[in-house]
């Protein structure tokens, strides 16, 4: 398992980085978690891989104006300990702990799993969750997409060639905001079964927005709108078995289908009992 | 080659590199350092995990281009033979170790643990979702979580730094071993000698899969032409396969036996299948084609298909519901790889055939199906399950709890 002989570039600045990955035979290479073993199997075989990681453009973590901007090169588990992660992206805080193990996340870039677009990615699911903003940049232009329109598939983004993610940008979480986040895999650290995002935000007491995303149940993240049916006073345990039953997960070896789908529906009603404060069911 | 400036154990070393060999590799074979072990390459199994400035991170998922300027420590500085850093002095205590391949990984990661002192102490539970980046298949772990545990107590303020630093290190030059060249040079005539034998061969045979399918999908398309208008397109087999994406049917063997390639495009991951497809069944009447397609690809992966595709009357008395349904057999490296994904993959692409197809009868030409690699045919995926343009075919599991 040795990946096949590729050309090694390491620019230092953003724009040679996108002059480089112009080549349709260029492949952009940030942590490595999850490039770097399909290219041991040769399911990838870049010619050229262009690493990020002497780009200072794409560093940092910046406090804006009701947001947390991460550069795309920021590693996880420097996200992790940033300090007052869990009270500015709670959601953040609570999905990392899943993203691989302690040694992935010690490599592994926001960016760059944003990018990779796994299906099973916790923080696509979060980004998803949180409508965070995905910064794009071509040599011709930047531009902003939403997380909720950046993954088409498995795999799959809405990045065109020759486009790099530079950033995200995290909405931070206001004093109405409440979060769950709840994950099953076979093994931890492992792709996960299914895993369940929760964004609750509550005003005079109505709830005025209820965000439920979910993983490893489809070919992208899937994120429900439940607001109305939380304010029309229905039980958590009937909004979960509803959005459970919209799903059409694939069964494989390591679950089938009706497992994906009950998990789903019991993770749900977790999360939701959770943020909405209750005692946590299911 | 690529030169590469690092330090390693305290001392700076220098070496001339192919930009694909990983750190492991060149710790282990240019450094001299096997200490270090290398297991299932693809990160999963934590043994080559090393200190990379500071950090735990596994060695075989970094290049060693990727290491340039940076500090990387290993096992070998933790401690010496008759002075053992406490970490593996208690190890050898609770019996953390029976083989050992595992060991270098859970010290190099335990000691990123505990460096810096585990502050209040570590639960158990903790303590094993801390450690589970590294596999042991001997202990059954609860030796290791001991001595873990107990330097974890012994040591609330941070661990002693290690003890074997700035030691020489020779760096090897990479010569392949006497005979190796010659060896690789026959293996590759041998193998170009095969291509060549099977590129001539011109009897083809293309085998019916048999057992279980990896996966069954079945997609339906309304499309405007009529069904007659849409079997004169399905009776030519290179034509119809040009609707399908990625596909590059070349040469026509007789007895409905075709061969060619199959490229398949997701993210970082291209796939190109070499194979025959043959045509099993033509009927006209029912407007019926089915055709079995096997191929291999470099990586080591295969797959084989047995797809029958038809043509009939559209809801509402016009147009055609043409029907693709396929049963996929993968091996080797796609398989392992992919997950639950094939299924997603395969209902793009004959999503896309669907559309082609209708393009193709509809404007008169040769139209090529987009890549799945686009955009656009990747939301159409998305699109056809919210809209349920297909219906998976279900095993009894599938129904909802």
């Amino acid at each position: 398992m040795k990946a096949a002989p590729f050309r090694y570039e390491r620019p230092l600045e953003l724009v040679s980085a996108l002059t480089l990955v112009r080549d349709p035979e260029a492949k952009a290479l940030a942590g490595g978690q999850s490039l770097v073993p399909v290219m041991a199997m040769r399911l990838a075989r870049p010619q050229v891989l262009v690493d990020l990681a002497r780009i200072g453009e794409l560093e940092g973590i910046e406090r804006r104006d009701g947001e947390l901007v991460t550069g795309a090169m920021v590693r996880q588990r420097t996200l992790e300990r940033f300090a007052g992660l869990e009270h500015e992206l709670p959601l953040v805080a609570a999905a990392l702990p899943y993203v691989g193990h302690r040694e992935v996340r010690n490599r592994g870039t926001v960016g760059g799993s944003i990018a990779h677009a796994d299906p099973s990615a916790e923080l696509a699911l979060v980004a998803a969750t949180l409508r965070a903003r995905i910064e794009a940049r071509s040599l011709e232009r930047g531009r902003e997409i939403s997380a909720a329109e950046f993954v088409r598939g498995p795999f799959q983004t809405a990045l065109e060639p020759g486009e790099l993610v530079t950033a995200v940008r995290w909405p931070t979480a206001g004093p109405e905001d409440r979060f769950a986040f709840a994950e099953v895999a076979r093994r931890h650290g492992d792709f996960a079964l299914c895993g369940v995002a929760v964004h609750l935000r509550r005003g005079q007491g109505r709830v005025a927005l209820a965000r439920v995303g979910l993983l490893g149940v489809a070919a992208v993240p899937v994120v429900h709108e439940v607001a109305e049916q939380l304010d029309g006073a229905a039980d958590p345990a009937a909004v979960a078995a509803d959005v459970a039953g919209q799903l059409e997960p694939a069964g494989d070896m390591h679950a089938s289908a009706g497992y994906r789908r009950r998990l789903a529906r019991v993770l749900v009603e977790r999360c939701l009992r959770q943020a909405l404060g209750g005692p946590s069911g299911g | 080659m690529a030169e590469v400036r690092l330090t390693v154990n305290g001392t700076d070393v220098a070496l001339e590199v192919e930009p694909r060999l990983t750190l492991v590799d060149a710790l282990r074979h240019r450094l001299g350092l096997t200490g270090t072990h290398v297991g299932c390459e693809h990160g999963v199994c934590g043994a080559c995990t090393v200190l990379l400035d500071g950090a735990a991170v596994r060695s075989c998922l970094m290049f060693c281009v990727q290491a340039q300027g940076h500090e990387v420590t290993t096992v070998e500085a933790l401690g010496e033979v008759d002075d053992l850093h406490p970490l593996q002095a208690a190890f050898r205590r609770h019996h953390g170790l029976q083989c050992g391949f595992c060991t270098p990984g859970f010290l190099m990661s335990a000691y990123e643990l505990l460096r810096e002192g585990a502050d209040g102490g570590l639960g158990d539970d903790r303590l094993r979702e801390e450690l589970s980046g590294v596999l042991c298949r001997c202990t059954g772990y609860a030796g290791i979580v001991e001595a873990v545990q107990e330097v974890a107590r012994e040591y609330p303020d941070g661990l002693p730094a290690p003890k074997a630093l700035g030691r020489p290190i020779t760096v090897r030059r990479s010569v392949p071993p006497p005979g190796e060249e010659q060896a690789l040079a026959a293996a590759s005539a041998a193998a170009a000698a095969r291509g060549q034998a099977a590129g001539a061969q011109t009897h083809v045979q293309v085998a019916v899969p048999e057992g279980e399918p990896n996966e069954t999908v079945a997609v339906t398309t309304a499309i405007s032409p009529s069904p007659v208008q849409t079997w004169e397109l399905m009776a030519d087999f290179m034509r119809l396969t040009r609707c399908m994406p990625g596909v590059e049917l070349n040469t026509d063997h007789g007895e409905d036996t075709y061969s060619g390639r199959v490229g398949v495009h997701l993210g970082p991951m291209r796939l190109s299948f070499q194979g025959a497809a043959r045509v099993l069944e033509r009927d006209g009447e029912r407007r019926r084609l089915r055709a079995v397609a096997s191929g291999r690809d470099a990586s080591g992966s295969g797959v084989q298909a047995d797809v029958t595709v038809s043509a009939d009357p559209g809801g509402g008395g016009t147009g055609t519901a043409l029907r693709a349904e396929a049963k996929l057999y993968l091996s080797g490296r796609a398989a392992q790889f992919g997950r639950s994904l094939a299924g997603d993959v395969s209902r793009g692409l004959f999503t896309e055939f669907g559309a082609c197809v209708e393009r193709t009868l509809t404007t008169g030409e040769a139209v090529t199906p987009r890549r799945l690699s686009g955009a656009a045919v990747a939301w159409r995926l998305v699109r056809a399950r919210a809209g349920a343009l297909w219906r998976r075919v279900r095993g009894p599991e599938g129904d909802a709890p």
